[in-house]
């Protein structure tokens, strides 16, 4: 019964696991310049980024569009949003010398040049 | 209607079903949850670095075996379609790589936890006063060498990171040059570079070669 129940849960568990799976992931690459500044808390929607080491993060993200922002006086500041293909990385760039710091795209789409795109 | 969609919703179907038959088949004992006699109990962060480490080595080879194939099939490729497809393949073995060495990973995590381990541990070690100086000197000394040989594998994976980065970035760059070659008729410029293509994932995947040889788990 045990063992049922064991293969029961590790079927269930692989069913969604799969399903998440297949919905996918990229990545994203933060860069801060200079990469010795000290950077600002950044976030990507409501989650907190680590420290970047040397000035760099690559984080799986799942595929979708989300926003860049860090802390402002009212509040969050959205700097830039990005978009997150399956398998592609999207590229960003935080100035963290200009006041509030700048987000540049690695790529841009047609639209809003605001948005990066991998 | 989309593969995704349709297996997504398979799984989301299944999952309920397989959920009740785990619930029906009784309560979770925690008597078997708890170890063997004479098995460890405690696992470290280091421990569970070291581990996730071997594991990678193992799943980076499979993977790379995979690049290597993929590479030999696009010297082959006559139409700039299949290019096209076996690009689209690679990135998704190069994604899985990333993945792997992501800063939100897991074995970067572990990574973390393990020196922030070694670093508490020596700063504990330094005010102990149960141990004799020499007993005490040698605790520092291993917890040191671990401490180094965990530094020297993080190093390993962010070098590992940035190299799958920059191949990811190029497999892709040169996917989107070869549609809009297409888009124009241009397939024989196509089938160059893709061509061209194969040569950078070589270097990429002898990197890769080279990264499993120096990716060594820290008390191996």
């Amino acid at each position: 019964m045990r063992a049922g129940r064991g293969a029961a849960a590790a079927l269930a568990i692989l069913a969604l696991a799969a399903c998440t799976r297949e919905g996918g992931s990229g990545y994203v690459e933060i860069k801060t310049v200079p990469s010795n500044a000290r950077a600002p808390a950044l976030y990507i929607d409501a989650d907190k980024i680590e420290a970047l080491k040397s000035g760099t993060t690559v984080l799986r993200q799942p595929v979708g569009a989300a926003k860049l922002q860090l802390d402002g006086d009212g509040g969050k500041i959205t700097l830039c949003q990005f978009v997150v293909k399956k398998n592609r990385i999207t590229t960003l760039t935080v100035s963290a010398l200009d006041r509030p710091p700048r987000c540049q795209c690695g790529r841009t789409g047609s639209g809003d040049p605001r948005t990066c795109i991998g | 209607m989309p593969k995704f969609a349709s297996d997504c919703r398979t799984s989301v179907a299944l999952a309920p079903a397989l959920l009740l038959v785990f619930a029906l088949s009784g309560p979770v004992h925690a008597q078997s949850q708890a170890p063997a006699p004479g098995s460890p109990e405690v696992t470290t962060a280091d421990d569970e670095f070291s581990k996730q480490l071997r594991e990678l080595k193992k799943s980076f080879a499979d993977v790379g075996k995979q690049i290597d194939d993929s590479t030999q099939a696009i010297d082959r490729i006559k139409n700039p379609e299949e290019g096209r497809k076996s690009i689209e393949e690679l990135r998704e073995h190069v994604g899985k790589l990333l993945g792997a060495v992501a800063d939100n990973g897991d074995v970067s995590r572990l990574g973390a936890l393990a020196l922030a381990r070694a670093d508490e541990k020596l700063k504990s070690l330094q005010q102990d006063t149960r141990f004799k100086p020499d007993e005490r000197q040698f605790l520092v000394d291993k917890w040191r060498e671990l401490r180094g040989s965990t530094e020297t594998a993080i190093r390993e994976l962010d070098g590992a990171r940035k190299d799958f980065s920059e191949l990811l970035r190029t497999l892709q760059t040169n996917e989107d040059y070869i549609d809009e070659l297409m888009q124009i008729r241009e397939h024989e410029k196509a089938l160059q570079v893709i061509h061209q293509l194969s040569d950078g994932i070589r270097d990429a995947s002898i990197k890769l070669q080279k990264l499993l040889g120096g990716i060594k788990p820290p008390g191996a």
